[in-house]
């Protein structure tokens, strides 16, 4: 089973967007795909029209009292489901905190899961705390949609010293581009320089695109009602990089 | 988890009532109407099946996937390559818990397309508040037929219910009102047992086993002539599939059918007539020389991979060109023996077999033919246990290897004339005896074998000499290959003794004696 984190400093950069597309590939491809929605806004829940509800709230789950097998529910797709946020995430911090060693808890939790599914994709909330500590422990890669702007790339940057500062050398760093608007000049001349620097740069993409904002209207991944838009094969070629360099290995 | 529930369903009528009596709190949605293809797939004989493993490709609105139920651990379902839909072997399947188990199933067989149903199906998506699946209902109406010939049969409607996990009241609640509904009863058979029984199939058709049930008081010519039949059957179901090449199997179970008849044969006296017998007796051996090159290129490519990993790691892909003679080498042996096969030689002596078998009676004029089944089994079993006796216990440390050989024949005739009668007797004592004798003749067989593998070896090497340039790296890592036979052949004589002995303890002998000695009352079921 691997685990990848999908997750950003920064909020609205496309990051739910991209864990909900990616897994819905994931699972059309055969993998046994699961999301854990651990945003307390439940956005990846809503966009898969499923309550955002965990009996017993994160206490329960985390404390193990509560097995994560018996909170998981299947999405309408076939290979693909999802472990829902709760309202009570918002409070992760603390009750992780409570914990014996409090940055390792989501990967013990997750570990029984590995004879039930191939990926795992956790949807992290912003910001960086002891969920993402523990989200940086769990995962062997992490997704990182970067908007091309000097404060997304500032952010970045924190991250990365972060990771670095922490011994996290099991974590391989897949930051891309989200949210591209081709128009901007900005947005282009950093999609032009920054790679050079940063070369664990993906080589895709996600365009700036009103499809994937009706993910909302639509409550369905992308994939599934414009499948063959721009943002859609964005999509693609990203699920095809990420496939060939964390999954299919 | 919860799994697929099914009912069969007459007709439409029968779902429309359903569907009106589904509560309010559910939304109903329609999705398009399609039709699935689905093509089961197993090998010739059934081992996915006996297995519990279902595989079938299922082609819908375009898509080819490839679905299985039976592989804990593993996806319901994998998308497969446009450009080969239809697995053939294991390795084309995705790596992972699947395909680990298919290819534990299958080993050296391929994947056939078994049975082929086409299904219409109208799905309906029960959603909850959130407009959310929460259960599939879907009303299929499949027809079935062998896979690519003729026309399909209609094999029955049903009405699946298909949970989605984290789901299970809206399953509960439907399933309760269905159940209420009288013209509605739950399927007992998967879609691919209906299919097969749809089309005047059988489940298993085909078994290289041997299994017959026999009265002891049956006329000997019967019975015999049943293990015959039985044999003969085998030989031709196996003759398309030895042609084709599909698989080594095919061969090898057509080669041990042979064998066995040609035992039955010679060693049954008395019950067809002596000139019947050496018409058969000859043209059998004939089959079996004619497909042993074959088998012996076969034996050398199903166990390349072990041969491979008896070498130290850098010496391995030294045996890369033996791969390829070996490879060209029983496609060019094989078209010989297809050539013999297709042989007027061959099938007349199949046709005469067949019509010498099923004339054969109590009135043909042989000896024994009218003989109690058991009373000879005894005599003939008996005969031949005392012979592998004597010729074992005349073996001692410095015995040249024909000796053993000679005991090994001896040992396997023994083998298929207990196999043969073994309903005649106490299953669990026979059972005893055939296991003992087997792991017996496994010490003898692999003797054998591994020195006609290193001498096969040999002429391999002055072949490929005579044929081209061979790397001497190549001839060095063959020569590691003969020492390392030969060594282990050595290990596998030293044990023989171990062995013969606890064939031959006296409880065994007990047991022989009480079974199959003539007029021996005792023991005898």
């Amino acid at each position: 089973m691997r685990i990848i984190g999908v997750y950003n400093i920064k909020g609205g950069v496309g990051k739910t967007a991209t864990a909900v597309n990616l897994a819905y590939l994931a699972a059309r491809s055969g993998l046994r795909t699961l999301v854990w929605d651990l945003d307390p806004q439940g956005a990846a829940s809503f966009y898969f029209r499923i309550k955002p509800k965990v009996k017993g709230g994160s206490r329960k789950m985390l404390r193990g009292k509560k097995e994560l097998d018996d909170l998981i529910k299947g999405t309408d797709y076939d290979g693909l489901d999802l472990l829902p946020a709760d309202f009570s995430y918002r409070n992760m911090d603390l009750v992780l905190d409570e914990s014996k060693k409090p940055a390792m808890r989501l990967l013990k939790l997750l570990r029984p899961l590995s004879y039930e599914y191939d990926l795992v994709f956790l949807d992290c909330p912003p910001s960086i705390s002891l969920v993402s500590e523990n989200i940086f422990q769990a995962a062997s890669a992490l997704l990182v949609p970067t908007i091309p702007t000097t404060l997304s790339l500032r952010t970045y940057l924190q991250l990365l010293e972060f990771v670095n500062n922490n011994r996290l050398d099991h974590l391989k760093l897949m930051p891309f581009f989200s949210m591209v608007d081709r128009r901007k000049k900005m947005h282009l001349e950093i999609i032009q320089q920054l790679p050079k620097r940063h070369p664990e740069m993906l080589a895709s993409h996600i365009p700036y695109a009103s499809d994937v904002e009706r993910m909302g209207t639509y409550r369905k991944p992308l994939l599934d009602y414009a499948p063959r838009g721009w943002a859609a094969q964005a999509y693609e070629q990203l699920w095809s990089e990420v496939c060939g360099s964390v999954v299919c290995q | 988890m919860q799994h697929d529930i099914s009912y069969n369903i007459l007709d439409e009528s029968a779902l429309e009532q359903l569907i009106e009596r589904i509560p309010k709190r559910y939304d109903l949605a329609e999705k398009p109407a399609c039709e699935v293809t689905r093509i089961f797939l197993d090998s010739f004989d059934w081992r996915l099946y006996s297995g519990g493993v279902r595989l079938w490709v299922e082609q819908k609105h375009g898509a080819t996937a490839l679905w299985q139920t039976g592989v804990p651990n593993t996806a319901s379902s994998v998308r497969v390559d446009k450009s080969k839909p239809v697995p053939v072997t294991a390795d084309d399947l995705p790596s992972g818990a699947l395909r680990d188990k298919i290819s534990q199933l299958l080993e050296m067989r391929v994947l056939l397309p078994q049975i082929e149903v086409k299904s219409s199906v109208r799905t309906f998506a029960v959603l909850d508040d959130e407009k959310k699946t929460v259960l599939r209902l879907s009303l299929e109406e499949s027809q079935s037929r062998t896979p690519g010939e003729g026309r399909y049969v209609a094999c029955g409607s049903r009405l699946r219910l298909q949970p989605i996990r984290g789901y299970p009241e809206p399953l509960a609640n439907i399933n309760k009102i269905i159940r209420k509904q009288s013209d509605l009863s739950p399927v007992t058979d998967g879609l691919f047992e209906q299919a097969i029984t749809a089309v005047g199939g059988e489940l298993c058709p085909y078994s290289s086993k041997i299994s017959f049930t026999f009265e002891p008081t049956m006329p000997s010519v019967v019975a015999v002539r049943d293990i015959h039949l039985h044999l003969l059957n085998i030989i031709e179901l196996n003759v398309p599939g030895v042609k084709k090449n599909l698989d080594s199997e095919f061969l090898h179970d057509l080669r041990v059918a042979v064998r066995r008849m040609r035992s039955a044969l010679t060693q049954v006296k008395g019950v067809f007539s002596k000139a019947d017998v050496d018409r058969f007796k000859a043209r059998l051996a004939w089959v079996g020389q004619v497909t042993g090159p074959t088998r012996d290129m076969d034996v050398f490519l199903l166990e390349f991979e072990q041969y491979r990993a008896c070498l130290p790691e850098r010496f391995r892909s030294d045996l890369d060109p033996l791969y390829d003679f070996l490879v060209s080498h029983q496609q060019i042996e094989h078209g010989v023996m297809v050539k013999k096969i297709n042989s007027p030689h061959f099938r007349t002596l199949v046709k005469e077999l067949r019509l010498f078998l099923e004339n054969a009676t109590e009135q043909s004029g042989a000896l024994e033919a009218g003989t109690p089944i058991a009373e000879l089994a005894n005599k003939r079993i008996y005969k031949m246990y005392h012979r592998v006796m004597k010729r074992g216990q005349a073996i001692v440390d410095d015995s040249p290897a024909e000796h053993l050989h000679d005991l090994r024949k001896e040992c396997k005739k023994l083998r298929y004339l207990m196999e043969f009668f073994r309903s005649i007797y106490p299953q669990k004592k026979i059972g005893r005896l055939i296991n003992s004798l087997k792991r017996l003749l496994d010490n003898l067989g692999n003797f054998q074998d591994l020195e006609v593998q290193a001498d096969k070896l040999r002429d391999y090497a002055r072949q490929m000499v005579e044929e081209g340039e061979t790397p001497h790296d190549t001839l060095l890592a063959m020569g590691m290959l003969v020492d390392g036979l030969l060594t282990k052949q050595q290990q596998t004589r030293s044990e023989f003794a171990e062995r013969f002995a606890k064939f031959a303890k006296s409880d065994n002998q007990k047991v022989f004696r009480s079974l199959f000695e003539p007029n021996n009352k005792k023991g005898k079921g």
